[in-house]
Order: structure tokens, then sequence, then C-alpha cells
């Protein structure tokens, strides 16, 4: 993975901005020793480690503002990190760049029932939002599987998804507000309690941009009313391509349910043996549907199911008879990550989301692909939705395996985009799947995007490296008739 | 003279010409909200009321692919035949504008319009998944996908939906759908004013009987007045008929204590929540229409400090969060936009007014200057001559 080379006017500047900095922000908000800085030095994509220039925890808006103002009069980059479990590299440090750190952001600031909204600080965890309203009956709907650490800040910035999305939502269609800072050190507020942007609408284009546009301060987002009944279903098929056909079948029936998961047979036993949540071993697929509502709804959407599933060709079949069973179905999928992890040293997660009718072609051509390479895989998807969530095995040990699981992934994300579907779902382009992008957009559509890059931070000092594969100055963006075919600025930096 | 491209190769070397011409364009769908927003006054017309069709429908996938110039009433029929819908519930304005039909569904996309279900299941931009396009440089581009869930790049359709055909000309668009629900519900409570019956609405929606939309009506409303009541907040249940039926009951307990409920079978509710979709219930006459989106349990304070100074009709949806009112007067818009400022914040926008006057008012929410000014630079990233619908949503500022 290459990054933008660093700039060694800046490395050689590294004290003078440090003082900067500490002269600007109270003490203890500045961190550049070495040994502190190390624990920022990776996201959740810990394959690629750096080290800062350089980390701030500034307190307060105003001094993060002051921060970016100060760096773009400097010509200083900035990466801004939330909680740092990012799995596709959104927040891994630059050596010539400052390090934004919204740790300090940890208050909830508003609890509002009667507009069924809660303002917080984005350095919430997603969870810790849901944890403040459930008393009353509440939650905060999009639940990355990272829910307990991640915050809301970094949830804006990816977009992040979860297991109910089919039904909820991602975090954009949960989000009524944010208090941003650009590049310039301007505050901007953007929605609030009310709906809709009224004008252009900046907080859904800043909602997945990826730390690249400006700097989330505080979040407003709605809450929803806990459904009255949750009951889970879990339905063996002896084919995956059978397994594939019945998740079309339930949404052509009408059925939007609460969450739609598929695993495949090295999924299932792995995570059998880990948690043994009884599932069955021998099916070489598992869905597991779950349906929310009132309780004459669930069982009347239970039944439709299951019918459903039985036409599909179901080789076995079982709902949850209690929150105990229905915890425990559950339990299987959400440690399929580290069920995983304990029958290889390493594995790769990927990814890509296809249309839903694509599901059966896709598991075909990843037995092909996992023969190809000569490396495993389980499947785990979120199959409502078409997103798939492929683990790659492979050694780190054995020389040549993870270029190879690379290699694999990115195949796999070439199929994806080739069945009609994206290089990411949920987990964000970042640095992990830069270089694929020409996979899925043209030149044109990424400089329009980079273009809109442009408006916000004209030098390209937020988060610089993520995202766009070649990094076009402004100046050349904003200019008309661009030649097709010829790269006019053999001098820009590809990467 | 007005250009009528019937595919995306002619509209791409319209707008090239357009571009090396610096000639600037009225951009329509087919025309039914040309009075929503700003006057535009520029060199040559574009109409998008041929290049329509739908090109890609995938029930089991929820997605419908269309070009901008569709009818809404065409894709509507489509999706029935498969029962299902467009979630956001797209309004058809005809009444307030004197229109023919629903307008385009690019027309709907490019307004950001969304009707009641808007509380629930989101707004337009929620439900645009893709989109291809020319940019006011004459070039053409592709943002998001034909899936449910995608972040692969920025999300371009947020923009673009709701951006009055001021960044760029869509030829195709993506649009997720979802299944109708078998039946609907009204439940109606009748309240002493205006607060209690926004209390009424909170009440509703804080308890687990996952309304579908929440709408006030009041005796000056116009048509759909109730009787000599001061206020009247209606709930909407829809899905399976077992659970509309189950929520019903839970549901009359909650409003009990706001006054006597009445409950609206189907037919009725969809009729009460179609005139609310549709601005039917305010006087035809009115001077002017605003809509003004604010924080729902401030609604009270702000039609009061509305009222204190002129006389207004209005009526609410988004549980409080929506106000449509009908006034006139050339302080009107002063009025509306103070009140909204000063009690909770959120935007007013101009729906409809004499030429004379729209040439006076901003329709959209003014912004505060750094705001402003990120939105000039986003517009001409897309449309550096400022050729697309200039001054629609507002004079930009032109570069040296």
């Amino acid at each position: 993975m290459l990054m933008p080379a660093p700039d060694k006017t800046t490395l050689s500047r590294r004290d003078d901005i440090c003082a900067a900095l500490k002269a600007m922000l109270p003490a203890g908000c500045v961190i550049d020793d070495d040994a502190t800085m190390r624990a920022y030095d990776a996201d959740g994509l810990s394959a690629y480690r750096q080290m800062p220039l350089v980390v701030v925890l500034p307190e307060t808006t105003q001094q993060v503002a002051d921060v970016l103002r100060w760096c773009r009069d400097n010509d200083v980059k900035v990466v801004p990190r939330g909680a740092g479990t990012s799995l596709s590299g959104g927040a891994l440090p630059l050596a010539d760049g400052v390090l934004l750190g919204l740790g300090k952001f940890n208050q909830i600031t508003d609890i509002d029932f009667e507009n069924r909204c809660v303002v917080t600080q984005p350095g919430v965890t997603n969870l810790g939002i849901t944890h403040a309203v459930q008393d009353e009956g509440f939650y905060y709907a999009p639940d990355p599987s990272s829910q307990i650490a991640c915050s809301i800040g970094g949830n804006i910035a990816e977009n992040s998804g979860g297991v109910h999305c089919l039904k909820y939502g991602l975090t954009t269609n949960n989000v009524l507000g944010i208090e941003m800072v650009t590049m310039d050190g301007d505050i901007l507020r953007l929605g609030g309690k009310h709906l809709d942007a009224g004008n252009l609408d900046v907080l859904g284009v800043m909602t997945g941009s990826e730390g690249l546009l400006g700097v989330v301060t505080e979040v407003t987002v709605r809450i929803l009313r806990k459904p009255a009944t949750q009951r889970a279903i879990l339905v063996g098929f002896d084919t995956a391509q059978e397994a594939g056909q019945a998740v079309s079948n339930v949404i052509a029936a009408g059925i939007i349910p609460a969450g739609m998961e598929m695993m495949d047979n090295p999924a299932i036993n792995a995570a059998e043996d880990f948690v043994q949540a009884g599932y069955p071993r021998d099916a070489a697929a598992l869905l597991i549907v779950e349906l929310d509502g009132p309780e004459v709804e669930v069982d009347y959407l239970l039944d439709r199911v299951g019918e459903v599933m039985q036409r599909s060709g179901s080789s076995s079949l079982r709902v949850s008879q209690s929150e105990i069973e229905r915890n425990q179905f559950w339990a299987g999928r959400k440690s399929a990550f580290p069920a995983v992890g304990r029958i290889s040293p390493d594995y790769l997660c990927m990814d890509g989301t296809i249309p839903r009718k694509a599901l059966p072609e896709m598991l075909t051509r990843m037995s092909a692909m996992s023969q190809k390479f000569g490396l495993r895989v389980a499947n785990v998807f979120h199959a409502g939705d078409g997103n798939l969530h492929p683990l790659i095995l492979f050694d780190a040990n054995v020389e040549g395996e993870l270029q190879r699981a690379e290699e694999f992934g990115a195949e796999i994300l070439r199929n994806c985009v080739d069945l009609g579907g994206v290089l990411t779902g949920e987990h964000g382009v970042g640095v992990e799947k830069r270089d694929l992008m020409g996979e899925m957009f043209t030149e044109e559509d990424m400089k329009q995007q980079q273009r809109v890059k442009c408006a916000f931070d004209p030098g390209h000092l937020l988060n610089p490296g993520k995202v766009f594969p070649l990094l076009h100055r402004c100046a050349e963006l904003g200019r008309l008739h661009v030649h097709h075919g010829a790269l006019p600025h053999p001098e820009l930096p590809r990467f | 003279m007005t250009f009528l491209p019937e595919a995306h190769e002619a509209l791409e070397e319209f707008m090239r010409q357009a571009v090396a011409d610096k000639t600037s364009l009225h951009i329509v769908g087919t025309g039914t909200k040309e009075k929503l927003g700003d006057m535009v006054t520029a060199d040559a017309s574009l109409s998008l009321a041929h290049l329509s069709g739908i090109v890609d429908y995938q029930p089991e996938e929820l997605i419908m692919v269309a070009k901008p110039g569709t009818r809404l009433d065409e894709i509507t029929v489509a999706l029935a035949e498969k029962k299902q819908m467009l979630a956001f519930e797209p309004a058809n304005l005809s009444f307030l504008y004197g229109a023919e039909h629903a307008g385009s569904v690019g027309g709907i996309i490019a307004a950001n319009l969304s009707g009641p279900r808007r509380i629930s299941a989101g707004a337009a931009r929620d439900y645009l998944l893709g989109f291809t396009a020319v940019s006011g440089r004459g070039t053409s581009f592709t943002s998001g996908s034909r899936v449910m869930k995608n972040v692969t790049g920025y999300d371009l359709s947020k923009l673009i939906c709701g951006s009055m055909g001021t960044l760029a000309v869509m030829s195709e668009l993506t649009l997720k759908v979802l299944p109708r629900p078998e039946t609907s519900t009204t439940l109606s409570v009748k309240c002493a004013a205006l607060a209690p019956a926004q209390k009424a609405l909170s009440a509703a929606f804080k308890s687990a009987t996952e309304p579908s939309g929440g709408a006030i009506t009041r005796a000056s409303s116009g048509a759909l007045s109730l009787g000599d009541e001061p206020a009247a907040a209606h709930v909407r249940l829809e899905g399976v008929a077992q659970s509309v039926a189950d929520r019903t009951s839970t549901l009359c307990d909650v409003l009990a204590e706001f006054g006597r409920v009445s409950v609206l079978e189907q037919d009725a509710s969809e009729a009460l929540w179609q005139d609310i979709r549709d601005i039917r219930i305010l006087d035809e006459a009115a001077e002017q229409v605003w809509k003004l989106s604010v924080t729902p349990s401030h609604v009270s304070e702000v039609i009061t400090a509305i009222t204190a100074q002129t006389v207004i009709r209005f009526f609410c949806d988004w549980a409080g969060g929506l106000i449509i009112l009908s006034g006139a007067g050339e302080g009107l818009h002063q009025i509306v936009r103070s009140a909204v400022e000063a009690h909770g914040g959120g935007h007013a926008s101009l729906l409809r007014a004499p030429d004379t006057m729209r040439g006076a008012i901003a329709s959209f929410h003014p912004q505060p200057t750094a705001l402003a000014g990120l939105h000039d630079r986003i517009r001409q990233s897309f449309d550096p001559l400022h050729l697309l619908n200039p001054g629609k949503m507002g004079s930009v500022s032109r570069d040296a």
C-alpha cells in the first residue's frame, strides 16, 4: 500500500508544529512522545501501521477550529480519528500529518424523547446512545458489529451499517444533524431536530465521506422505540444456492425482515465450535431471519417466512421460543469473526455488496476463487441487503500468503462489481479499497467526486491518500474541457 | 425554443455545446413545479419530458431504474402492480401549481419532495440509490449504485436530491422501492388547541405502535375542517391487518387522555393522507404558501409567534415538524423566518407566490455566510459557469 510521500519540510518543522499546537491547546491535549503516540499508529485495519507526526486531542469545537485553521494556514495535513475501529484504514495516520482525535468529545448533551432524538458529542460510542435511552424503551438503530467501541462521529464518517440496515437503514438514514468544522476552521451547523436540509444536503454528503470533507463535532440522531417483540428463525439448507434463492423469495413475498443473515458451512462449523449455538453442522448454508414489531405481527410473519423457506427447500427450521434462544441464535453469527480467528492464524474480512439475486452465482464463483488461490474462505453475509463479508483464511507467517489473500480479496470485489454490486457496503474505501475504485467508477466519476472535495478542502490537507487512487490538484480539476485519455500531469502523485 | 432530448447521448451532446457556447439553461422535468424555487433567467430551455421510461424494475431487488422524465403516475402504477411503492410518498402538487398531473420522477427527486411517511420511512433523498447525469461541464458521470447498501465514494445522490437542477442534469435514476402496506387506519383525536394536539402526536410517536404519519388539521385549515374544534391530531398506522388492528387498540388507549378518539378505516384514511400529502386542504386562492420544517415540540411557539403578527391558515404534518401555511403580505417571509429561527431553528421555504413577489423573496431559507459560501463552491464544482437553472436556489456569487 503506497501512501503519499511525506513532505520533508513538514517533517523538519515538527518541533515548531508541536510547539504551536501546545500553545493553542490546554495542557495534555498534545501528544508528541513516541510511546504514547504508538497507541494511535493504526485503526481496525491493523495490517497497516504508521506513526503520526503528532497527536492532538482537543476538548472543544473552537479548539478543533483553531487546530484546523492553523494547519491550513501552515500547510499541514490532518487525519481525523474517532475510536479508531475503521476496518478500511480510514484513520491510518500520515507521517507528516497531525492526528486529530475526538476522544475527549465523550458527552451526550441532550436526550429529547418528545422529539425522539439525541444530541451527542462525536466521541460517544454507538452503543452508548442506546444505553442512554433504553430505560425509556428507545434505541439507536444502526448497529455495526463494533458498536460497543466505535464512536458515533466515526459512524458518520463511514456511514456505518449493521445487521438491521435492511429495515432501519444505514447511519445516513438516522442522522438528523451535525455540527462540523471545515479545514478553513469554519464551524457549520447542518440540520438539527427538524427534518431535511432546506437547501443543498451537505449533511448527506458529509455522511460517509471518510473524514475527507470536515470534522464532526456534534451529532443529532433519531432514536426509535424498541419493538415490542423480536423473534428469530434459524433455517438450514443443503445448498448455498437454495439459501440465496430463499433470501430473494422472502423479499419477493413483500416481507422486509429486521435482519436476514447467511453463513456458509465453514462459518457455521467455526461458530458452532466456538459458542455451541445449536447450528446444523451439516447444512451447506444457514439463514438467520429476525422479525420485530407487535407480537401478532411477528407471529404472522414468522408463519409466512416459514412457508417461504419450506417452499425454497429448507432442510431444517427452528423458531426462537424465548429471548434466551433468540440470543443463542445470534451468538454464533455475532462471534463468527473471532470463531474464524480460532481456526486460522489470520483472516481478511472483505465487504462487497451484490444484488440479492446474484448470491447463488457469487457463492459458486467464491468456491472457484478459493480453489484458484489455494486459500479457504468462510462466508458471513448480511444477505437481506446483499452485503457480503467473506473471511479469507491465511497464515501471515507463510511466505506469500498475505499477498495471495489480498489478491483473492481484490478478485472478490471485482466480482461484486461485475455482478452489478459495489466495492464496499459498510466498511468504507479508506486505504484498503482505494486502488480498486477504478473498477467501479470511471475517471470522470472520480473527478467529480474529487471536485466536491475541493469545495471543502482545496489544499487536500484533510485525510489525503484515502478513498481516491489519484490525487488531482484542485486547479486541474477545476479546469474545463479536460482532455480524455491523456494524462496531462505526469507529476501528480499516483498511489 | 425548448430542447427535448430523448436519450442520454443527445442530452450530453446538447450540454457539451451549451458549455462551449456558455448558454445558460432553464431545466425542467415535465414542468409541473416550475414555480417552485426562485425565478430562473436563462438563454435556453431544456425539458426532460421525452427522456422518459422505466428502464429496469426488479421487485425482488427492491429497485427501479427510470429516466427522469418518467411520469410519477406511470411509476406508481407499475409499482402498484407488484404491490410496491415509493415509500417517501411523493406529493402531487398539481393542486398548488395548477398542473395537470403529478409531474416527473426527476422533478420529485430534484425537489426532494416527501410526503407524510417522511417521518417514519425517510425522505426522497433516502431512496435515491444512484444516478447518471451530465454536469455543467458537459461531462457525464455516475454516482451510487443499484444496491441497497453502498458506501463507495461520496454519496452524491444526497447532493443531487433537492438541488433543483442546479448541479447536473440527471439522465437516469435508481430508486429503492418497498412493499406497500397491506392496510392502513387513522386515529383522530380532537383537541382544544394546537399544543395539546402536538402532545398527542408526540405520545403516539413515543408509543410502540409505529405510526407512519402524524398530522394536525384545524378548523381553519380549509376543506378538512373538523367542526368547531380548534385542532385535530391524526395518527396513521400501516401494515399487515392483524398488526394494524392490534396497534389501533393500543393507540386508542394512548390517545384517549387527549380527547375523543375516532377511527378512519382504510378508504377514508387514505383520502385524508392524500389530501395532506398534496396540500389540498389549504385555501386555493391563497397569495402565498409556505413550508416550514421545525422541531416538532416547538410547533406551537412558532405558530403563536406568526399569528401574533399576521393571519394565516395552516396544517401540520411530520408529527408537528412540518407546517404548511398560507397567508399574504410583503412582510410574511420575514415573520415566518424569524419565528422559525427564534423557536428551535429549522427552515422556511416558499412554495407558491405571485411572480411579482417571487422575484423579491428568496424561496429557500437564507444560509449563514460560511455555509452559503460552501454551497456556492459545491455548485461551482459541478457547474463552474453557472449554466444550470441559474438563480433557482438563490443568487450565486460569480467568480471573477
